[in-house]
């Protein structure tokens, strides 16, 4: 009687197997209907990242044997459906890298090609490109850079007779922020949304305070000593305080974005990246906003110093991709002049810069023209937002766990620091 | 007394379905079993048995998901022993459940009593109370959490309002946390059990309540010695789930709190998602899932016990 | 477990049989206190449930950058009904509609059908085994799907299924979910009912279509709404296992539709 049991699950087992065993590659072919080859390409929000189509576009036009078809995915969780498609052998030639740690996840287990050879030719001025070095060896190359920099609000600006200053110190940041923060209360502007004008938005990521810390201090993150955040959270908490920004605890449980805090008038300057860049050029041209703004350099720790913060993103090529070669050149092409032009044709920052590029940049429809924001489009340093090793993922949540504490009150800054340090040399430095 | 006629001993059978009377009734009576469950037990042990049986194999090695898993022993177990995440997790997703699991049960039932009457609007009032489950988590999450807020919300307006002067910081304090998550998990889930008990409540014949009143049975009595144990067939399955989804807690978690402030609500399945999926470590991930797999599978083999105690 | 006689005597089975569908309950009137009470509590309750969705509504006639706001403003400025009228043009709802009702829909039905059948298997047939498989059946719920959704990925991307609705329902209607609750509701349905069918000659799977479905319809409803609304509002599934646009859900539809803003 137990046998007749186990036998059944045998036989099922046996079947699953056979189900699982005649699977097998999905054929070589790779061509579209129309004789061309088909070239696919992983993307977030397709509609959402214009970037994504402008290099589609001028990449199909340049090379008319290709048709690139691009697999759409959510961006919200993109990278644990990639892991999951890759885990299961996805022939998806071309994989968009959304961030650097993922990247080295995935170069780590062999799912990308090497592609070291179109690293060591590519262009002059690609920035970014040191990112993606795996011992050596490339797996990736970027196309888009991103950077911090500091957005305000012109009209704001005016309406309260202030001048926007080309360069501030984070104290004098704080100053102003309050400053602001006090002069639109007192001169009764309200805005649409919400119920006062703050004189800045910090958006609760981690990487406000501490990647620009570690940036500007020359701190490491990865290190287990954060001592090197500590005048930098003083002047966060000190805005925060002041009630020139939206509390931390109440951006966070409301989930506010810096999004419906500038657009809609809320905060008079905003500490951000520049893919924001693209999605204001977007939402003026849709009628959804009409802000008047421009962009600085991020404040600096002393006058005179210009560090900034930021990231690349970039294309590699799938280990089990079916075109490969086209991926390749397309990959390629990309982190090239022909590719840059493209991402910056919709108010991207691309990774290789020029002053053709730049200029291209500026000619957009809607961008600002004054000397302060196109100073601010070419920071003197960029690093990298957050070092890559095998540990990176997991200091980073204990990082956010400790910022989280810090920024709601709920233990004072020294003693967060303190637990900072203990725990990521006790529960990943010392493992 | 009316106990006498919920659990009528005297009239059970002889002779249940199907008695071993011989060899060739007990191959019949397989096959005939094995028919009813083979449609359904296909699907499952191919898509389900087996996947899970993989990923408690998996929790003895150490796989990235691509390359070749590396059989480790118990590496992974002595690991969890040290990890520091693993215990707040444990200890958090034992005090969720423990607030979580009386509370929804109550609650629902309750409900269900409240709504197995001949009511004016009752249905009116079920679909009400099924809302909340049917309504969009990102909702309930930002609507709770102004609800929650320390300052503005009015929950805590209505706190001061009553004289207490240091009203908690709910989501945004790490000691009050768990509490508002577990307020919103009860409000969230009171509809979806309530509907389950509604289903069992229907199986109770009036006659039995007829009768009780007849014997003098007041409304409690009733309730203790009609609508319980007619009931539990139905409360040990809402118990089962209500147990096995407060150890599985995740969605309402990740969209309310994302485990925070700090680690106050990170939960197992949390540390589960985030040490597989998102950081690729999947043995480490798959023993925990063994971890808590054994954890639930204890408690439900205690209310298993319990319930055949209470029926024999 | 096994001759679990809880609840109706086997008295009062015919007129189950008869009358089994329609809400029924004590049919005592309560009193003109409880009863003002009662309502109270549940207006109290019905009104505290309707926030949340009140806050979808309001949200969504709101320009996108108006929606997550401190505080929450409960009445937009101005209407955007074009919300309503932009959604069926930016994105194709009329095929993610189709495609979740179709899940659903077919989820549901085999959910309900293998489950019931099952659930017979494992209350009214006796053999060996049967506790073991029924514990085995209880336990994979326990096991978080977090957990094994990489090896089940990989075992249906093996199959060729991946990108299919065909996985979808696969993976979903022949959950443990049903078959328990199932069992549960045939558990109070008394054995002399079978056995006395069992005695005029119907086969099991007579008994099973003549008697026990017609008996369970309270939990063939509960199962089925639940089924469907989890189908319906489920995100992950979709979102692992659907590639293509065209096969996409309502829930993916919906989130990359605010994604686009």
């Amino acid at each position: 009687m137990r046998r007749r049991t186990i036998k059944g699950l045998a036989v099922t087992a046996t079947g699953a197997l056979l189900i699982a065993g005649c699977s097998g590659g999905e054929g070589e072919s790779a061509t579209a209907a129309d004789g061309r080859t088909a070239l696919t390409v992983s993307v977030w929000n397709i509609e959402g990242t214009p970037e994504f189509n402008a290099e589609f576009d001028a990449y199909e036009e340049a090379n008319p044997d290709i048709d690139i078809q691009p697999v759409d995915i959510l961006a919200d969780d993109y990278p644990e459906k990639v892991t999951a498609m890759l885990a299961g052998g996805d022939t998806t030639d071309v994989l968009t890298m959304k961030n650097v740690v993922d990247y080295a996840r995935y170069a780590s287990r062999g799912q990308l090609q090497d592609i070291t050879e179109l690293a060591e030719s590519a262009p002059e001025g690609l920035e970014g490109l040191d990112a993606f070095d795996q011992d050596g060896k490339y797996f990736a190359l970027p196309y888009r850079q991103d950077f911090w920099a500091l957005y305000y609000n012109k009209g704001l600006f005016e309406e309260l007779g202030l001048e926007v200053p080309a360069e501030l110190t984070w104290e004098e940041y704080a100053d102003l922020a309050k400053q602001i923060t006090e002069e639109a209360a007192a001169a009764g502007i309200t805005p649409a949304e919400g119920e006062k004008v703050y004189g800045t938005y910090h958006q609760i990521w981690r990487s406000l305070v501490h990647a620009t810390a570690a940036a500007q201090t020359g701190g490491d993150q990865l290190s287990g000593e954060y001592e090197f955040f500590e005048p930098y959270y003083e002047w966060a908490l000190d805005v925060q305080d002041a009630g020139a920004t939206l509390d931390f605890a109440t951006a966070n449980s409301q989930q506010v974005t810096y999004r419906t805090m500038f657009t809609t008038e809320q905060a008079a300057m905003l500490p951000m990246g520049s893919w924001f860049i693209g999605a204001l050029l977007q939402s003026k041209a849709a009628g959804e906003s009409d802000v008047d703004w421009g962009i600085a350099k991020l404040p600096q720790a002393s006058a005179g110093e210009d560090v900034t913060f930021g990231s690349p993103t970039a294309f590699a090529v799938n280990k089990n991709a079916r075109s490969a070669d086209a991926a390749a050149d397309f990959v390629e092409w990309a982190a090239g002049p022909e590719g840059a032009k493209a991402v910056a044709s919709v108010g991207a920052t691309p990774a290789l810069q020029s002053e053709e590029i730049t200029e291209a940049f500026f000619a957009l429809d809607g961008m600002p023209q004054d000397e302060t924001s196109k100073a601010a489009f070419e920071p003197g340093e960029v690093a990298l937002e957050m070092p890559v090793s095998e540990h990176t993922s997991d200091i980073d949540q204990i990082l956010m766990e400790e910022h989280e504490l810090i920024m709601t009150g709920s233990v004072p800054l020294e003693e967060g620091i303190a637990e900072m340090n203990r725990r990521v040399q006790d529960e990943v430095l010392s493992r | 007394m009316a106990t006498a006629t919920a659990t009528p001993a005297g009239t059970r059978s002889k002779k249940p379905a199907g008695t071993y009377s011989n060899k060739r009734q007990v191959r019949r009576n397989t096959l005939i079993g094995w028919s009813f469950l083979l449609p359904n037990f296909l699907g499952f042990a191919l898509l389900t048995l087996v996947p899970v049986v993989a990923t408690f194999g998996i929790a003895f090695t150490e796989w990235d998901s691509y390359s070749t898993p590396e059989f480790l022993g118990l590496d992974n177990f002595e690991r969890l022993l040290t990890d520091n995440n693993f215990r707040t997790a444990l200890l958090n997703t034992l005090y969720y459940a423990a607030g979580h699991i009386p509370i929804t049960l109550a609650v629902s039932l309750g409900l269900a009593l409240l709504l197995n009457r001949k009511l004016r609007g009752v249905n009116f009032f079920r679909t009400a109370a099924f809302f909340p489950y049917i309504t969009s988590i990102v909702a309930v999450a930002v609507v709770w959490n102004m609800l929650f807020n320390p300052s503005q919300g009015p929950v805590n307006q209505l706190l001061t309002g009553l004289g207490i002067d240091n009203p908690p910081g709910w989501t945004s304090s790490p000691q009050w946390a768990m509490p508002a998550v577990i307020i919103t998990s009860v409000w969230r889930d009171m509809g979806y059990y309530m509907i389950l008990f509604l289903a069992g409540l229907q199986t109770v014949p009036p006659e039995l309540y007829e009768a009780a009143k007849m014997d003098g049975a007041n409304a409690w009595q009733r309730f203790r010695n009609v609508t319980l144990p007619s009931l539990r067939p139905t409360t040990f399955f809402v118990l089962m789930m209500l147990t096995i989804g407060s150890f599985k807690v995740f969605d309402l978690i990740v969209v309310m709190t994302d485990g925070g402030p700090g680690r106050s609500t990170l939960v197992l399945s949390q540390l589960i998602y985030r040490e597989g999926i998102v950081n690729g470590r999947f043995g480490y991930s798959s023993a925990i899932s063994l971890v808590l797999f054994v954890l639930v599978l204890g408690v439900s083999i205690l209310q298993y016990r319990r319930n055949q105690k209470l029926e024999a | 477990m096994m001759a679990t006689l809880t609840g109706a005597p086997p008295g009062t089975a015919p007129a189950q049989l008869q009358k089994a569908g329609p809400p029924r309950g004590p049919s005592r009137r309560a009193g003109g206190l409880g009863r003002i009470v009662g309502y109270l509590l549940l207006v109290v309750v019905a009104l505290a449930v309707m926030i949340p969705f009140a806050w979808m509504i309001s949200s969504s006639l709101k320009n996108n950058n108006q929606v997550f706001t401190v505080p929450i403003k409960w009445i937009p400025e101005e209407l955007k009904l074009s919300n309503y009228t932009e959604i069926w043009s930016r994105i194709p709802l009329l095929t993610y509609l189709r495609n979740s009702a179709f899940l659903a829909v077919t989820i549901t039905f085999l959910q309900v059908l293998t489950g019931s059948f099952a659930a017979y298997g494992f209350t009214k047939v006796r053999f060996p085994g049967r506790d073991a498989l029924f514990l085995a059946y209880i336990a994979t719920i326990a096991v978080p799907w977090q957990a094994y959704m990489i090896p089940q990925y990989i075992m249906m991307r093996k199959a060729g299924l991946t990108n299919t609705h065909l996985a979808l329902i696969l993976l979903q209607a022949f959950s443990a979910f049903g078959v328990f609750l199932m069992r549960q509701y045939y558990q109070s349905v008394p054995d002399e009912i079978v056995e006395a069918a069992r005695i005029d000659g119907l086969s099991e799977w007579a008994i099973y279509r003549r008697i026990m479905l017609p008996l369970s319809v309270p939990a063939i409803a509960s199962l089925s709404l639940l089924t469907f609304v989890n189908t319906w509002n489920d995100y992950m599934g979709p979102f692992i296992y659907l590639t293509d646009n065209k096969l996409w859900t309502v829930q993916l539809g919906l989130r990359s539709f605010v994604g686009q803003y």
